[in-house]
Order: C-alpha cells, then structure tokens, then sequence
C-alpha cells in the first residue's frame, strides 16, 4: 500500500484554483521530486500533504501506518533563523516534540534520538556549537536532523538546497541520498532546479495548471511536459 | 549596608515596588526571549499604549484600572496577532495603528473627562508609589503564573519561537501558543507599566533579551541569562532612583543601557577570541569581567540618600507659599524643607520616596489638601501623629469653590456633584495671616522650648502681612470698575474675592490643560479690545503662549504675576519671599 495516494485532487486558495487533477503515489523506499514553475501549486500541495491545508477536491490519503504529524519537514529557512540563539542540540531536540507528549521535559530515549540523528548527519561534534555561528550547508543538516527525529518513515524538504553554495549543494544531496539508501527512509523534495532533481529522483511529479505528470524518472524524460519545459521544440 | 540598601528595606512601600518589580521583571524576561526573537518586539511596545489608553478610560469611567485593561489588553495583543497571521496588514503597521490609536482615545478622554491628572501622567512616566496592597497580591498571582506557565511549556514555546512552519507541521498547535504568548505578555505590560510607566515597559521586554543574546549561544543560556540580567538592573535601577531621587522606569532603562554596552563588548571579545589564536580570552573570564563591571555600576550607590537632617525640629511645607510662612516664623530655630523644588510643576507633582520618607519624620508638616495634593493622604495615614503636627492649609480658611469667570474655558469632569474647592488659598493675605498663626501653632506644639521665639516672629510677620493687605485694599479701591486679564490658568480667586478685584481668565486655577481653544482666546482678545485693557497677565513660570497670543490679538503688553505656589530657581536663589512677590503682584497690577 503507498504512503501517500493523491487521486484527481485540486489545490487552490481563497476559491482560486492553482492546480487541478493532481494525481501520484508515494511508495516506501520512493524519492520523488516535485517541480514546476513558480504558482504551479508545488508549496500549496505541500501544505495538502503536510495536512496544513485541505484539498479543494480529489483524494488525498496516507497509507502504510503513515500519518500527517509523522512526516519530517525540513522548511525553508527564514532571516530571523539564521540569527537566532540556539545550540544545535536544542534545535534537533525540537524536532521530538510531537512524540514528548505531555510529559514536561524531554526524556532519556528522545534525547537519545536526537543525539542519533546528529551523528547519522555526522553532526554530532557540533552538538553544543550555536545554530548561528555554522554555514548554511552545517545549518541545512542540522534542520535535517531535526526532520529525522519527528519521522522514521518519510521526509518532505521545501527547496533544501536553495542559498547553499554549489560544494553544499552536493554534499547536501549526498546526505539525502544515503538516508534514502541506507536508512530506507521516503523522500519527498520540492526542488526549482531540474537537473538536480532528475539526478536525484526515482519519480517526478511535474506541477502544472491542469493535467500534472506524475512519473518515474525514465518516463517524465521522454514525456511531452519535460520537453516544452526544457524548451526543447514546440507543442508536439 | 549602604544608605540607599537599607532605605529600600526599612519602607513598606518600596519593599512593595521590589516585589512587583522583580517580578515583573522576570516575567518580562521571559517573554521577551520569544518575542524578540520572533520579532514581535514591537508588540510590547503597542500593547503597552493600548494599555495606557484602557487606564485612561479606566479612570474617566472609575473602574478599578487593572480588572479593566486586562481584558482590554489581552484583546488587543490576539487582535494583532490575528492582523498579523491573516497577513492582511504588514505587523509593524497594524501594531503602530493600534498603538497610536490607542494612545490618541486615551488622551481624548483624559482631555474631556479628568485632564492630565497625577494618575494619568503617572501611567506615562510610571510610578513606583502606585503599588497598592491590593495590587501587590493580584501582581503576584499574575507573575506566579505567567512564569508557571512558561516553564510548562518551554519546550513548545521553543519550538514554535524557533521554527513556526516546522512546529505546524509536526502538530504543534502554533497559534495557541502564539496566543498563550500574547495573553501572558498583555497581562504583563498591564501590570507592570503601573510601574515603569507606558512608555517605558516595553523596555523591559525587550533589553534584557538583546543584551543576553551578546554573549550566550543557546536559547536555555539565553532565557537564564536575561532573567538575571532583567532582576541584576531592575534591582540596580531601584537603587540609583533612591539614591538620585530619580524616576523607577527611567533608571532602570538606563542600567539597562550600561549593562547592554558591557555586553556588547564583551561579545565583540567573544568573538574576536574565537578568530584568533593569538588573543585567548576564556568565557570564565568574560564573567567575571561581566561582574566585576555591573559591579562598577552599583559604587555610586553608595553614598547618602541625603544630606543627614540636624537635631532642629524638621518642618516639611509642599509650597513655596507655606514653605515661606514657616521660614519666617522658624527663623534659624528649625529646619524648613520645601517638597516643590524651584521651578517643578505643581500639578503633577509626585513625592520622591525620600520625600516621603522625610514627610514620616517630620515635626510639622504644612500641605495644601486641595486637588493637586491628593498623593498626601495615603502618606498622612502613615504618619505618628503623636510626632508630626499637621497643617491643612484649606482647613485654615474659608474656602471657595473653584469657579468659572467670564470667558474661561472650562475643565470637563465627570463628577458634577463633587464641589471642586480652589486650593490656592494664600493669594489672600487674609488668608496668609491664618495659616502663619496655624503654623505658628504647630511648630509650638512641636518645640515648646522654643515658643517665645516663635510667637515673637509670627507677630512680625503678621504686621508685614497687615501692611501688604492694607496696600491691596487702597489699591482695590483706586482700580474699582476696572477689569485684570489672565490670559493663563487664573490661581488668584482668593485673591479676587477679597478685596473685590474683577478678572477675566483663561483657565481655572487647577486646570490641567494650558492649551486654549481658539473660542476662548477670541473671546478675550474682543474683551479686552472692548474694555481697552492694556495689560495681559501671565502666571509666572507658565509658557505664557496663551497671553502673548491674546496680547498680539489686542495690541497689550504681557506683564506677570506671582502665584507663590512655585517659585523660579532664580527668585529662589535670590531670596524673594511671599511678601516680596505679593509686592511685584501689587506694583504689576497698580501699573496695569
């Protein structure tokens, strides 16, 4: 049973509709990249996804002992992050908190769980450094981490490699792709940069007005959308 | 111990001040981690005006102030929330809309209703006075639980300060907290700008929070660090406004400032040492560096609260009037202090816990008891009266209520039934030669060693008196069918009344306000045209803006006269005295 399985669903906001019959499925074990242009709808479906938002119309449902609350999401960063007073334990620690419960503090397995994340992204060093004084690239991984403690099944990342210079971009991927391997965990990235993603991806869901394509890799290349896309000839 | 220490602990009223203060201090440390470092600083600061307008209104309709802005506040604080969650409005316009809003009702009413009274211009500028019993308890209740509060749910509070989108999508319900924040801040503000004055309250949000982020590196080493800091200068505050008889809020913002500096550099050191390797500078030594300069900030403290009182019998006056009166009958046989200083306004005149504290050890204490003098009955309760003899000056005399002449503007007051005496009662000569035997008596009763002395002065006196009386009474009768203008608050009904002078006036004596609307100076402008009045008066130490406007209106000169109530540092200095300034008041209006 897929993870995720998004029948004919429509997107929109305030009775506007950004896209239309938006069909795919997330398998275990998938990386699928999400891409289109700008207003093709490919932050609004993450919300959907993220259960932040409702669907307009269509199916949207998680399978697989998956729900919403269990998926790790890395966001964009925002300025007022990148200034901000925190250790990096504290941060990957934050990424616990659906499963703290209501107990008042953290326990020994959660901080357990964090400290484990850190290593996975071989952060652990860094564990009592301030969030604000590492790169973006140490940044990004840190918010990984984060990501991993609130998940052991599936990640969704929000452009994770945007402001990161081309050396981080590669060692970010690097990253994504041995917790796809290794550890067997789903990923699901909304990227702007399409050789980054056909390079990652298994599937590709390409975010468009009406009619999204939803495909493995091998499929969207030979596929019309990637085509008019890539500016490689006219309408078919 | 030093003196300001000791002063702190040895009165019921400042150990209130300390113990809402520091808690409103660890609270605002608290919060203002999360609200700085969401940037919602500003909030603080426009929930605070929201709350200066809610005391205002408070006031005009008399409600108890707290149980009335809370509720205000706290909506307030969700509705900028919500402006800025819909995103409708950018956050910084949608908190200076209601700020300023909330200011621009607040002094709207105060304007129509009450005026700038003490209660208001103590809610500006904070009052460390204003801490009722009653207040204590329901600040601590509130503190206790804002701080409750925030431990229980520190974790969340991290989690959506640090991370919004990530903390909603993991399930954390995000605008719950947002308004937890929001309720616990509002509740905050209200409580504590009673103390540190509207203005100022935010202040208190806001430095502790910027000041720990200099030098700590996590968000737990931050919070801990700002409630010391917050606690270290409000503490630190308290004692400088003791020591320099200085404004609470004001001094504590400006510890604030120095220990905010300290940090920087010390930062700026942190940082540079972990550059390089040739400059090493352990954190352990940052801290006591840290130390060792707050430290450097308390020296000034220790010194006197003021100047040691001799073993004369200590008589206190709130007036220049009545400050003069028992200098004349005192001579050098006891020790008079005058609470107004030279050149201060009179209306809202608040007492410095040292003049209260020299109030409780006087022997004779002369004050007005009309309206501007309200602050003295808490302090009158206080007092042993088997020590201190007291002199009401409006006990002393007849009294008139405070009127309306011809072409006054008008004080607008809710309380149409309370009869609103003029307490500028010495005007009248008559009137000065009660209130010197009254003082006369009480400083007797207080050292009747020296008695003799005392009726001996008060006796000379009172003929000076006599003469000035008779001199206005011929004046009187010389300028009968002519009419004076104040083109200024008018202090001289007394005067009028007595010897029968007719004025036109801009103000009553008390009135708040000395801005006139353009009705009233019209009106008097065509007065004196019509009357052919030569002369406009202005009280002294006024602006006089109002007199010179009706003055350039009607082609007169701007002359003044003397209220005696507050004398300017320079007569001071010079040694004018009541009879000395009647005498101006007699040769101004002789001239006129």
């Amino acid at each position: 049973m897929a993870l995720i399985d998004c029948k004919h669903v429509s997107l929109g906001y305030e009775g506007r509709i950004v896209a239309s019959d938006v069909t795919f499925q997330v398998e275990r074990g998938d990386l699928l990249c999400i891409v289109g242009e700008n207003g093709s709808g490919k932050s609004t479906l993450m919300k959907a996804i993220l259960g932040l938002k409702e669907t307009e119309s269509g199916h949207l449902h998680y399978g697989d002992g998956l729900t919403a609350r269990q998926i790790g999401y890395l966001p964009q960063q925002t300025t007022a992050q990148r200034d901000f007073p925190a250790s990096v334990f504290e941060v990957v620690l934050s990424g616990c908190l659906s499963s703290k419960g209501r107990r008042l503090f953290y326990g020994k397995e959660l901080r357990r769980r964090a400290l484990d994340n850190l290593n996975k992204l071989d952060m652990l060093p860094y564990k009592n450094h301030c969030y604000r004084a590492l790169s973006g690239g140490q940044q990004q991984r840190v918010l990984l981490a984060r990501a991993l403690c609130a998940t052991g099944t599936m990640l969704l990342l929000d452009e994770p490699v945007s402001g990161l210079d081309p050396l981080a971009t590669a060692e970010f991927y690097r990253l994504i792709r041995r917790i796809n391997h290794e550890y067997g965990i789903t990923v699901v990235m909304v990227s702007h940069d399409l050789h980054d993603a056909l390079d990652l991806a298994t599937h590709i869901l390409h975010m468009k007005q009406s009619g999204a394509f939803f495909g493995t890799k091998e499929d969207y290349l030979q596929s019309d959308v990637y085509r008019v896309f890539t500016g490689g000839g006219s309408h078919a | 111990m030093p003196e300001a220490l000791s002063f702190l602990f040895s009165h019921a009223f400042m150990l209130r001040a300390l113990v809402v203060g520091g808690l409103i201090s660890l609270c605002c440390a608290l919060l203002g981690v999360s609200l700085v470092l969401k940037r919602f600083s500003m909030i603080g600061d426009g929930l605070s005006h929201v709350g200066f307008g809610a005391l205002a209104i408070a006031c005009a309709a008399n409600i108890a102030p707290l149980y009335f802005s809370i509720p205000i506040v706290i909506l307030a604080a969700f509705a900028l929330l919500a402006l800025n969650e819909k995103g409708r409005l950018k956050g910084d316009a949608a908190i200076a809309l209601i700020s300023t809003g909330a200011l621009a009702v607040g002094v709207m009413v105060t304007s129509m209703t009450t005026g700038m009274n003490v209660d208001i211009y103590n809610y500006m500028f904070g009052s460390i006075l204003a801490m009722s019993r009653s207040d204590v308890a329901l600040s601590a209740v509130l503190s206790v639980a804002v701080i409750a509060l925030f431990f229980v749910f520190y974790d969340e509070i991290f989690a959506v300060t640090f991370d919004e989108s990530f903390a909603k999508a993991t399930g954390t319900r995000v605008s719950a907290y947002n308004m937890l924040l929001a309720a616990l801040t509002a509740v905050t503000i209200v409580v504590g700008m009673r103390m540190m004055g509207a203005l100022l309250i935010s202040s208190l949000i806001i430095f502790p929070t910027v000041t720990s982020m200099r030098v700590c590196k996590s968000f737990g080493k931050v919070t801990a660090m700002s409630v010391a800091v917050s606690l270290v200068c409000f503490f630190t505050g308290l004692l400088v406004s003791v020591r320099f008889e200085a404004p609470t809020g004001a001094s504590v913002v400006c510890v604030n400032i120095a220990v905010l500096l300290v940090f920087s550099l010390l930062g700026f050191v942190q940082s540079r040492s972990e550059k390089s390797r040739l400059f090493r500078f352990k954190k352990p030594l940052c801290v006591l560096l840290a130390l060792l300069l707050i430290a450097a900030l308390a020296l000034p403290l220790f010194g006197p609260v003021r100047s040691e009182a001799d073993d004369r019998p200590q008589v206190v006056a709130t007036g220049f009037a009545p400050y003069d009166f028992a200098r004349q009958i005192a001579g050098d046989r006891a020790d008079v202090t005058m609470l107004l200083k030279p050149g201060e306004e009179s209306h809202t005149f608040e007492p410095t816990p040292q003049d209260i504290d020299l109030i409780q050890q006087s022997d004779v204490f002369v004050f007005g008891g009309g309206e501007s003098d309200t602050w003295a009955d808490s302090i009158l309760q206080s007092l042993d009266s088997d020590k201190t003899h007291v002199v009401r000056m409006m006990d002393c005399v007849a009294l008139e209520e405070e009127q309306l002449l011809d072409g006054m503007q008008p004080e607008a007051d809710t309380d149409e039934e309370e009869t609103e005496y003029d307490e500028h009662v010495w005007t009248s000569v008559p009137n000065a030669m009660q209130i010197s035997d009254a003082v006369c008596d009480a400083l007797c009763s207080a050292d009747k060693a020296n008695e003799a002395d005392y009726r001996a002065n008060n006796e000379a006196f009172q003929k000076e008196l006599s003469a000035l009386d008779a001199a206005f009474r011929a004046l009187a009768e010389q300028k009968k069918g002519q009419s004076f203008l104040v083109g200024d608050r008018f202090p001289f009904l007394y005067f009028a009344k007595e010897y029968g002078f007719s004025f036109y006036a801009a103000f009553p004596g008390c009135a708040a306000e000395t801005e006139a609307n353009p009705a009233t100076i019209g009106y008097l402008i065509d007065k004196a045209k019509r009357e052919n009045i030569r002369t406009v008066f202005r009280v002294d130490l006024s602006p006089g803006n109002v007199a010179q406007t009706i003055a350039e209106g009607c082609g007169a000169k701007v002359e003044t006269l003397w209220s005696c109530h507050v004398i300017s540092a320079e007569d001071f200095e010079n040694g004018e005295t009541y009879l000395s300034l009647m005498q101006r008041n007699l040769r101004a209006l002789r001239n006129a």
